[in-house]
């Protein structure tokens, strides 16, 4: 029983078989949450809704940013269209190697994940910097619509 | 949005009042729901001063966001434009119908000292307004209003009737929708032996199921006889936004034989709708010679209703960037 519900918790997190992105009338998108815009996965940082018309039609300024690249983006829909929602998903994975600027990755069941390159900038310094002084490190991995980055690091819990 | 500064508040007047004289129709409409959206005594104030204008079109649309606002302040303007009997009925009728909005027991002896006015529109509506004030104080009515507050309306008006009982929601539910409940909705739709005000409930249940079935429910209703009925549909249909309304707005807009304000209504649905098909017929009945006025009036802020639903304007009601009224107007 124990060994389904773990099969389970690991087919979940892997999101197989599950859709990209899924539709959502424009009027029930939130603040901080996902979004498809000009094919991008984003995250909203501000909506508003205008003044309406004879009929009473809204429309909706969305502004987000990509959650890959950090980019502001912005659209403007009807309110009653239908918007792509992207699936979001974050794991945590153990670090146990950087090659050739890619992270060598492990699950917490020991399956390896050697696909997602180290991340520009400041973050990627710290990563690798980390490994190099032998620290025990846990890489949170963001994907969406295809695409994985890693978004954050933290130090192991001493004696895990 | 609350407080708007006095300066915009009169440039805003000075737009809906046309004073300088070269503000196009449409953008006086653009100031008009600016001014609705502020809800404000001022707001109402500013509104009221239009009623001497020429264009029975601004005229009526004054006297229904008047009642749209929901303020009490409006009822005097409201009487004195129902009682004026050398008024265009269809402003009459707005005026009647706003009262009904409002729903003040104060307007209940005006309404039905117009039930038996000469124009069957204008009697409709009072007999519809005060169902509507009577229903508003109903067990139902008090229920209803204290219970749709917390859950999201997709239609946002104040509605001269409320939907058929048991489809209260306005929020719209396709899926739960039976066949036999449209068939049933459109019976009381179209049974003439109805008061108007349980037909028009219908009509508001049939929109908010909004499925193709329930758009040629309504749409069978434009062979009714009464004008007030069928321009009601019209308006319907601009909130639905089906593009299975279209072939049956285009019959009405181009009916020389139907009533202005089915024609007007019809037109104004067509903007709201704004798929292209609809563009070419807008185009036309805007500067057909043959045309009643208020078709084509109608005929040009159902365009710029076209225009702004095909582009990325954000606000349809932006009277308050008056810079882009204004190079509106000298463009």
């Amino acid at each position: 029983m124990s060994d389904d519900e773990q099969h389970n918790q690991t087919f979940e997190q892997a999101s197989a078989g599950a859709s990209l992105t899924f539709p959502m009338q424009c009027s029930a998108l939130r603040k901080n949450g996902h979004v498809v815009i000009k094919g991008r996965p984003c995250k909203i940082v501000d909506m508003s809704t205008s003044k309406t018309g004879k009929h009473g039609h809204a429309k909706v300024h969305l502004v987000a940013i990509d959650i890959f690249t950090g980019k502001k983006l912005e659209d403007i829909c009807p309110s009653t269209h239908n918007m792509d929602v992207p699936n979001v998903s974050r794991n945590e994975y153990q670090l146990v190697n950087i090659d050739d600027g890619f992270l060598n990755l492990m699950t917490a069941d020991g399956v390896s994940k050697d696909d997602v390159k180290v991340p520009e900038g400041d973050l990627g310094g710290q990563i690798s910097s980390g490994f190099d002084d032998g620290k025990d490190l846990l890489v949170t991995i963001i994907s969406a619509m295809g695409e994985e980055q890693a978004i954050s690091f933290k130090e192991a819990p001493k004696g895990s | 949005m609350r407080n708007v500064p006095q300066s915009e508040l009169n440039n805003l007047e000075a737009l809906l009042l046309n004073t300088s004289g070269n503000v196009p129709l449409h953008n006086r409409f653009r100031a008009l729901f600016t001014l609705k959206a502020l809800k404000s005594d001022q707001a109402v104030h500013i509104i009221s001063k239009g009623f001497r204008d020429p264009s029975a079109l601004l005229k009526h649309e004054l006297a229904y966001c008047l009642g749209q606002m929901k303020n009490a302040v409006a009822l005097s303007t409201l009487e004195f434009v129902l009682t004026n009997e050398q008024e265009d009925p269809m402003v009459r009728h707005e005026a009647a119908e706003a009262m009904g909005a409002i729903s003040s027991a104060s307007s209940i002896p005006i309404l039905k000292k117009y039930l038996d006015d000469s124009n069957r529109t204008v009697r409709e509506t009072c007999e519809i307004a005060l169902a509507k004030i009577e229903w508003d104080n109903s067990e139902e009515g008090q229920r209803h209003r204290s219970s749709s507050s917390d859950e999201p309306q997709s239609y946002t008006s104040v509605d001269p009737a409320p939907p058929t009982s048991g489809l209260l929601s306005g929020r719209s539910k396709p899926g739960t929708a039976a066949q036999s409940s449209v068939e049933e909705l459109r019976d009381k739709l179209l049974d003439r032996q109805l008061p108007l005000f349980e037909r028009y409930r219908a009509m508001f249940a049939l929109r908010n199921i909004g499925t193709p079935a329930a758009v040629d429910a309504l749409a069978a209703g434009f062979s009714d006889d009464s004008a007030l009925f069928k321009h009601e549909i019209a308006f319907v249909f601009g909130q639905l936004l089906s593009p299975h309304s279209v072939p049956a707005l285009l019959q009405i807009l181009q009916d020389s034989q139907e009533s202005d304000m089915v024609r007007h209504e019809a037109a104004e649905a067509l903007g709201g709708i704004a798929t292209p098909e609809v563009l070419p017929y807008l185009k036309e009945y805007m500067t057909r010679e043959d045309a009643p006025v208020v078709v084509k009036e109608s005929c040009q802020v159902a365009l710029d209703m076209y225009e702004y639903e095909n582009s990325d304007q954000f606000q349809y009601a932006n009277g308050l960037d008056a810079t882009q009224l204004t190079e509106a107007v000298s463009a």
